[in-house]
């Protein structure tokens, strides 16, 4: 017998998890279980439509399953299909490595306006993710709070001509969508000085390459912190680009403390870093300021509970990795290396034979859970059915995922 | 021909792909693969081949793994005379203004210590259609056959 490690969330931090363990100790059962039919997390659901070369890390994933032994859980919610508790009994360690899906609120009134989003939200509709909502009306003039990657990432998406979406696998409704937005200004504001702002300067500079805005940066000041000047001097360089329709003006050192608007919000309130007051009239207000824990894990519970949060030890057997542990911040790299240290501990304070539990036997009977070769069928079929100009058109439902990745089975 | 591949990444791309070169070149050679982080200027030996493999991170920046190296390197000032080197280069065009420099750097790092670099360096886009393997297994062979012949030269 050989340990048994079941990795809650299927997304980059579990992978690279199921990848340093198995890399470490070849022979171990390592299954990585989603509540989606489909695998991957944030790298098909959060990263952007038009940037696949960042999901190229799949390929790395794709050979977890292939060859190295990892099994993939599909349509497993834990906590809701089976318990933690549960789990924690069949396996010799469990780690939860499943993100935070929900959205943090600005808390100011008017939030609840119609005509304001939240990214996390609006991310998973541009993805297609089965759970997600409509696409939202955004109308001429959207304005996006936030100064991290995820706020430059819809910026650029709304900023795109439809043409800069080639090659991408945005789908074909959310093509459409951007296509006929109509959008005429963006504006996106931040909280902090520019310097202090949280996007990659690479992002930032990545802006300079679009045809169909005029880019402008207001009241970007001079810093002499170097991570500061960075940022800064990424966006001197986009500072004037373009002579497009689409305006796209940076803003900074406003804080929101007030959305208004009769039927949905037509008006944004900031307090200016003097403490006067600034009003910004807006069509729709969306919201990238973070992501919070959501859902049937109980995260903030467990991780306060626990005796070394810290170091990814929940309780006996149980760890934490990824933003699970860690918090919404940090890139796939950050959670590659922190999924890297955690496989050092797991593997040093669990038994390499283990101890004879139960593992996977558990989960025998549990309806409609999907095999990685059932994802495999999803996965053909999305890249088979790719129209002109896209690498893949999604599945987007989950019904539709079961079925496909039941297909061939029933044929047989 | 004794060959070691060095690997410097951040997301682990560039180590897989270094893996895939050395199960490749297997059998006809003794190939070692190492990653840049756990690799000391003075590690370098004048009669076996270097294979790097190397992508870029951030803003055009050499990707975590090889940093160490680099300051290492700066560090020791070693003479790398007599070393011989091929590189191969992942990188992904969205981002075209620094697209590919991280391996630049790599390689210009070694040439600034006298070490010689044979064939062009190579490199991979993320955007693009090709897969990594694809462009860099037949320039490993290249670089391994351009280096059985001036190593031999050298003996």
């Amino acid at each position: 017998m050989t340990a048994q490690i079941a990795i809650v969330g299927g997304g980059p931090s579990g992978c690279y998890l199921a990848q340093a363990l198995l890399k470490a100790q070849p022979d171990l059962q390592v299954d990585v279980i989603d509540k989606l039919p489909v695998p991957y997390g944030l790298v098909r659901y959060g990263v952007a439509p038009d940037h696949q070369g960042t999901k190229g890390v799949i390929r790395q994933f794709a050979r977890l399953f292939e060859r190295q032994g990892a099994r993939f859980i599909g349509n497993l919610a834990v906590n809701e299909q089976i318990s933690l508790d549960d789990l924690r009994a069949a396996y010799d360690a469990v780690v939860l490595a499943a993100g935070l899906p929900g959205d943090r609120s600005l808390g100011i009134p008017g939030e609840d306006l119609a005509g304001v989003h939240a990214s996390g939200q609006l991310t998973q509709a541009i993805n297609e993710h089965p759970e997600a909502a409509d696409l939202p009306r955004l109308g001429k003039h959207p304005v996006i709070m936030g100064n991290g990657n995820v706020a430059i990432d819809l910026l650029r998406l709304l900023a795109k001509t439809p043409e800069e979406l080639e090659g991408s696998d945005a789908g074909p409704g959310v093509s459409a969508w951007l296509a006929d937005s109509g959008i005429e200004s963006l504006q996106i504001i931040g909280r902090s000085q520019a310097g202090q702002a949280k996007f990659d300067p690479v992002m930032v500079k990545e802006l300079g390459k679009l045809a169909g805005v005029t880019i402008r940066v207001e009241g970007a000041e001079d810093s002499d912190d170097p991570e500061a000047a960075k940022k800064l001097a990424a966006l001197a360089v986009i500072d004037g680009h373009g002579t497009g329709r689409r305006q796209v003006t940076f803003r900074f050192g406003l804080t929101p403390v007030a959305l208004e608007g009769r039927d949905r919000v037509e008006t944004a309130v900031f307090r200016t870093a003097d403490g006067g007051e600034e009003r910004i009239f807006c069509t729709a207000f969306l919201t990238a300021i973070g992501f919070r824990a959501e859902g049937a894990l109980e995260r903030d519970a467990l991780v306060a509970g626990a005796a070394d949060a810290e170091g990814g030890k929940l309780g006996d057997g149980l760890y934490a990795t990824g933003w699970f542990r860690r918090g919404p911040r940090g890139t796939i790299p950050e959670n590659r290396a922190d999924a890297q240290a955690l496989a050092k501990r797991i593997l040093a304070e669990i038994p390499a034979e283990g101890s004879g539990k139960s593992g996977r036997a558990i989960l025998e009977g549990l309806p409609d859970l999907v095999s990685y070769e059932g994802w495999q069928r999803i996965d053909t079929a999305e890249t088979a059915a790719a129209p002109e100009g896209r690498c893949r058109v999604k599945i987007s439902t989950r019904a539709r995922m079961l079925a496909l990745s039941k297909a061939s089975e029933e044929l047989r | 021909m004794n060959i070691t591949l060095l690997y410097g990444t951040e997301t682990g791309n560039a180590e897989m792909l270094a893996e895939d070169i050395q199960s490749e070149l297997e059998g006809g050679h003794e190939v070692d693969c190492q990653n840049l982080e756990d690799f000391a200027p003075g590690d370098f030996d004048r009669d076996a081949f270097y294979l790097l493999v190397c992508s870029t991170y951030g803003d055009g920046e050499l990707p975590a793994s090889a940093q160490p190296f680099a300051e290492a390197m700066a560090a020791a000032a070693p003479d790398l005379s007599g070393v011989h080197f091929a590189i191969f280069g992942l990188g992904d065009s969205e981002y075209d203004e620094t697209f590919n420099q991280g391996s630049g750097k790599l390689a210009e790092l070694l040439a600034s210590y006298g070490a010689t670099q044979l064939g062009e360096r190579i490199v991979h886009d993320a955007s693009g259609d090709d897969l990594a393997e694809d462009l860099a297994f037949p320039w490993a062979e290249a670089a391994v056959a351009i280096a059985a012949e001036k190593l031999s030269e050298a003996a």
